[in-house]
């Protein structure tokens, strides 16, 4: 007898109960239902930290199950972050400079208006022209699609230029990270078209619902997100459930192997790659309008090798690892780096968490590594195994 | 009483002796009428005479008599400078009183003298005994190029003794001359004298016979000696073309949207504009409809058309003009030019070819140590960068202790070695060892190790930069001719890179470890079964990886800042120049450092404003060329070349 998807993967249905227990927690204690108990930068938070574990998931599927360790897919999680925040900022200086133009005595001509939003928004850079790849920035649809097709096409092309010719293993997360570093680089520069080192920003504000509260829209964004992640968590369970999955592990275990089994081990890993970079994409096109703003430091190559880390550390091959993983070290991180974190008085020394979070996280980073491959995610196994 | 006869006395003693005929008030005296009212035809006997006397206090005596400073005693027929109310003593300088108009005479020179002043002065400059005071006023010339320095200047290369400062002389004369000579042959011979000359200042006198302006006119000028026509579209825009129609008022300026705009908003009426209502002008057709309506009626100058505007072009010749008016001198001028040009060219390719190469010995520097540890033990270590660091951190603190350079920078270069030989076997035996097995992990556990390190770099250094100052004689640059040159720290850098490749090549091929080292790469069961411990050969290796590392560290901080996050900068290229070249191979990160080193220099001279986008295209053309060489540019061939 054939076992249903969800029988085969009770960790599935845990999962989403979870979440949507939490979600909905969070929600009745937020400002919007009046309850405030939970104040409304921490639903901005915690709505980030769902889209962090959202990109961490794409991450375990590429790398925990398989192999590629990809050094690249937070660059992919901020294309999406930049082609959202491209509308966001687009239609609410359309909306500021149709206001401010709406008073003068002849009404404006649209190139006028689009002189106007160009000097808003590029004039921090030197320049009032659009760049060719705001063509779309007017429209929400055609611009949401950019949010999937670019990172999509990138990976596409790059996966497909790295794979067929077999770089594998340590050599393409060097290649996966010159991408990334290539990218942060091109967009630091002024005439990138978008905005330099300033990145774009204001983008908290949704155009269309300024007189909403912040709040409202938190709590929104907050579910959104929750949304994306279940569903996000259900498409890559069952990917890595059947016949595709056992091949994907196979993979990872052993590329020549199963090429010799006939599968076309390309085509596999290029699937598997593109699809989790559009994942990512889609996380970071809801993780920035809650952040508000972004540049591209967030894209540096750091930022990615953190993702691995993550999921490392939360637990690979196994997808609530990566939730955990996310999760714990970037509420963690805040924690120390906010300093929530008490000040240690060693007497001769006071250890400040500030400066020394960083000490801490990479060594226990090695820690992990060397003695907890199996991450946090291990310790269920344990919780497991003792049922009889 | 008596007091005043001695004061009197002793003022008579220290006076200059009056027997003593060189005092410059007596050769003023002796010409008395022409200092005070100097002619520009008298003015010169008593010039020739301050020259011919070789006082020193001469020159401040004619930069006063420039400046309208001089005055004349009416008492007794004595000069003075008079300065801020006060009077000076023309040869000791020292005041000797207060200005009183009444009793004084201003000498007042006319222009024409206080030119013949200003020349005498130069030259009085330019034969000064001091070369200091040679050159400055040689580089007082050479800043203001003016037409009346030309005779004095040439007049003093005679006699000049230092050879350098001649030549130079000589030079600003044939500059000035090509620029300021009467004869069409002469400026001719002083430019020809002046091709095969690189330097800036030459080229700019060349351009300057070369200067052009644009004209415009129906028919191309006879009188005039034109550069070269302008064809519209081609060397100048159509928009351009027009402008200058505009500005030679041959045609009528053009109506700007804004000027439309503004037109419209002072002829509103009642909510309408001629027969068209405000509300519909959100158009630009609309609004260039209302404007005509607005010019029909005489209330705005009309709008030029698209077809009167490119038949005013068309009707027109473009030229630029030399200011110059004679051909023959600009030919000359042009051909020098040319010349020059393809030398400054040719110069310019070798000295990008030198900072090319002294930025692949950098890249060699900071990659050899990583290439090591990678192709020996197939380990990638992202705490190289850090161990550079270190190194540089080291001689920092070095020069904290020790404070001469040159003995601070022995001392630095061994310990940087030792210590990052330390910290690298400590980090092999402790994490490495273990990841034998997972060398993705070990890419992972290093990256921890590198951000632990960082951090801590900053808790203990803070995060501003710190010097690491070059002992004095690195300081400067080796210069070739006026556009090569290369700074002796890169010089130093280059032999630093040299001789490790020289000593690397020489552990691996002729010692035991060397031999033990290949064993291991080729095969590590093999080389155990032969009795070599791979467990030794994998610590020593991966420290003298890491050692190396910190002299790179040590070398780099000398002309670049030392920073916590240095490192970083360096990692990715250096993965770079260790995965295009080829793992395992020292001479494949030589290739690597070459190629990604020239390969960056020839991208930044084809953007030479915008270094970030030379990072990004050199990191774009690297991710294709691994398309095409996945294994490098030197790939290991056979068993082991399978990992």
């Amino acid at each position: 007898m054939r076992k249903t998807f969800l029988m085969q993967n009770p960790s599935v249905l845990w999962f989403i109960s979870l979440l949507a227990v939490f979600t909905i927690a969070v929600t009745l204690m937020s400002e919007a239902t009046g309850v405030s108990l939970i104040s409304t930068s921490f639903i901005k938070t915690l709505g980030k930290t769902l889209c962090l574990c959202l990109v961490a998931i794409a991450m375990d599927v590429v790398w925990g199950y398989c192999g590629i360790l990809s050094l690249g897919h937070f660059a992919f999680f901020g294309i999406g972050g930049y082609a959202i925040g491209m509308w966001l900022m687009y239609a609410r200086t359309e909306t500021i400079v149709a206001q401010s133009l709406a008073s003068q005595p002849i009404p404006p001509t649209s190139q006028e208006i689009s002189d106007a939003i160009g000097n808003q928004i590029f004039g921090v850079v030197g320049s009032s022209e659009f760049p060719m790849i705001w063509a779309f920035a007017d429209n929400l649809f055609l611009q949401l699609l950019m949010v999937v097709l670019v990172p999509g096409l990138l990976a596409l092309v790059f996966g497909w230029l790295a794979f067929r010719s077999r770089v594998t293993g340590v050599y393409l997360s060097i290649l996966t990270q010159a991408m990334t570093l290539a990218l942060a680089l091109y967009l630091f520069q002024n005439d990138s078209g978008l905005r330099g080192n300033n990145g774009l920003s204001g983008l908290q504000n949704i155009p269309g619902f300024e007189d909403t509260s912040q709040a409202t829209i938190s709590i929104v964004f907050f579910m959104a997100s929750a949304l994306a992640l279940g569903a996000g968590y259900v498409f890559f369970a069952w990917i890595v459930s059947g016949k595709m999955g056992s091949v994907v592990k196979g993979i990872r275990d052993n590329e020549a192997r199963v090429r010799f089994l006939g599968y076309h081990v390309e085509s596999y890993k290029l699937f598997i790659f593109t699809t989790t970079a559009v994942v990512a994409a889609i996380s970071g096109a809801l993780y920035y309008p809650q952040a508000g703003i972004i540049n591209p430091g967030e894209i540096a190559p750091i930022a990615s090798i953190y993702l691995a880390v993550w999921v490392a550390i939360g637990g690979r091959g196994r997808l609530y690892g990566a939730v955990i993983g996310a999760a714990f070290v970037s509420l963690l991180s805040s924690w120390f780096t906010g300093g929530g974190a008490p000040d240690i008085n060693l007497g001769f020394y006071t250890i400040q968490w500030t400066d020394w979070w960083l000490v801490l996280l990479g060594l226990s980073f090695v820690a992990v590594t060397l003695f907890f491959p199996k991450g946090i995610g291990g310790l269920f196994d344990y919780l497991v195994r003792k049922q009889p | 009483m008596i007091r005043l006869l001695v004061l009197a006395l002793a003022l008579y003693l220290t006076a200059p002796p009056a027997g003593f005929a060189q005092s410059l008030q007596d050769v003023l005296q002796t010409h008395r009428d022409e200092v005070l009212k100097p002619g520009r035809r008298s003015v010169g006997i008593v010039l020739d005479d301050l020259v011919a006397s070789g006082l020193p206090q001469a020159l401040p005596f004619l930069e006063a008599w420039r400046d309208r400073e001089i005055v004349q005693r009416d008492s007794d027929g004595l000069f003075f400078r008079a300065r801020k109310q006060s009077l000076y003593d023309l040869d000791t300088g020292e005041v000797i009183g207060v200005f009183e108009k009444n009793n004084l005479t201003a000498s007042r020179p006319n222009g024409g003298v206080r030119r013949a002043i200003a020349n005498a002065l130069v030259q009085f400059q330019m034969s000064d005994p001091d070369i200091v005071k040679r050159r400055a006023a040689v580089d007082a010339v050479a800043r203001s190029m003016d037409a009346s320095q030309l005779e004095p200047l040439a007049a003093s290369i005679d006699a000049e003794a230092d050879a350098a400062l001649k030549a130079r002389k000589s030079r600003l004369v044939s500059m000035l001359r090509a620029l300021f000579e009467d004869t069409t042959n002469a400026r001719v011979e002083a430019i020809n004298t002046l091709a095969g000359d690189l330097s800036v200042d030459v080229r700019a006198v060349l351009n300057k016979v070369l200067a052009s302006e644009a004209g415009v006119a129906a028919k191309l000028p006879d009188n005039e000696n034109i550069a070269r026509v302008l064809e519209v579209g081609e060397d100048i825009t159509a928009e351009n073309a027009y402008a200058w129609l505009v500005e030679a008022e041959l045609a009528p300026p053009l109506v700007s949207n804004a000027q439309i705009r503004d037109a419209l908003l002072t002829n509103i009426n009642s909510g309408m504009v001629g027969t068209l209502p405000v509300a519909a002008l959100n158009t630009e057709a609309a609004r260039a409809l209302a404007y005509d309506q607005l010019a029909a009626e005489g209330l705005a100058p009309p709008r030029v058309k698209e077809a009167e505007r490119a038949n005013a072009i068309a009707e027109h010749v473009f030229y630029l003009a030399y200011t110059e008016p004679d051909p023959a001198i600009t030919d000359a001028a042009q051909k020098a030019l040319t010349a020059i040009e393809t030398k400054v060219a040719l110069s310019q390719t070798v000295d990008l070819g030198l900072d090319a190469l002294s930025l692949a010995s950098i890249y060699f520097l900071a990659a050899i140590g990583l290439a090591i540890t990678f192709g020996v033990m197939g380990v990638i270590n992202m705490a190289h960068g850090e161990f550079i660091m270190m190194g540089a951190y080291t001689g920092f603190v070095v020069q904290q202790f020790v404070p001469d350079y040159t003995v601070s920078i022995v001392v630095a270069l061994p310990l940087a070695f030792a210590i990052t030989f330390a910290a690298g076997v400590l980090m092999e035996r402790l994490v490495i060892r273990h990841l034998y097995q997972r060398p993705l992990e070990t890419l992972l556990a290093t990256f921890g190790i590198s951000i632990a390190l960082q951090q801590l770099a900053k808790n203990i250094f803070g995060t501003q930069a710190r010097p690491l100052t070059s002992p004095e004689w690195l300081d400067g640059a080796l210069a070739f001719n006026d556009v090569i040159a290369i700074s002796y720290i890169r010089i130093a850098i280059f032999a630093l890179a040299l001789m490790f490749l020289a000593l690397i090549l020489f552990v691996l091929k002729r010692t035991r470890l060397g031999l033990e080292v290949r064993a291991v790469t080729q095969n590590p069961g093999m080389a155990a079964s032969m009795g070599i411990n791979p467990d030794r050969i994998n610590m020593l290796t991966f420290g003298l990886g890491s050692g190396i590392a910190g002299i790179a560290g040590v070398a780099i901080g000398l002309y670049a800042k030392v920073t916590s996050e240095m490192g970083a900068d360096y990692i990715v290229q250096s993965f770079m120049t260790v995965v295009v070249g080829g793992v395992g191979n020292v001479w494949g990160t030589l290739a690597g450092a070459s190629m990604i080193g020239f390969l960056q220099k020839g991208i930044e001279w084809l953007y030479p404003s915008n270094t970030l986008a030379a990072q990004t295209y050199m990191i774009l053309f690297i991710i294709l060329f691994i398309q095409f060489r996945p294994k490098g540019i030197v790939a290991l061939k056979g068993r082991a070349a399978a990992d």
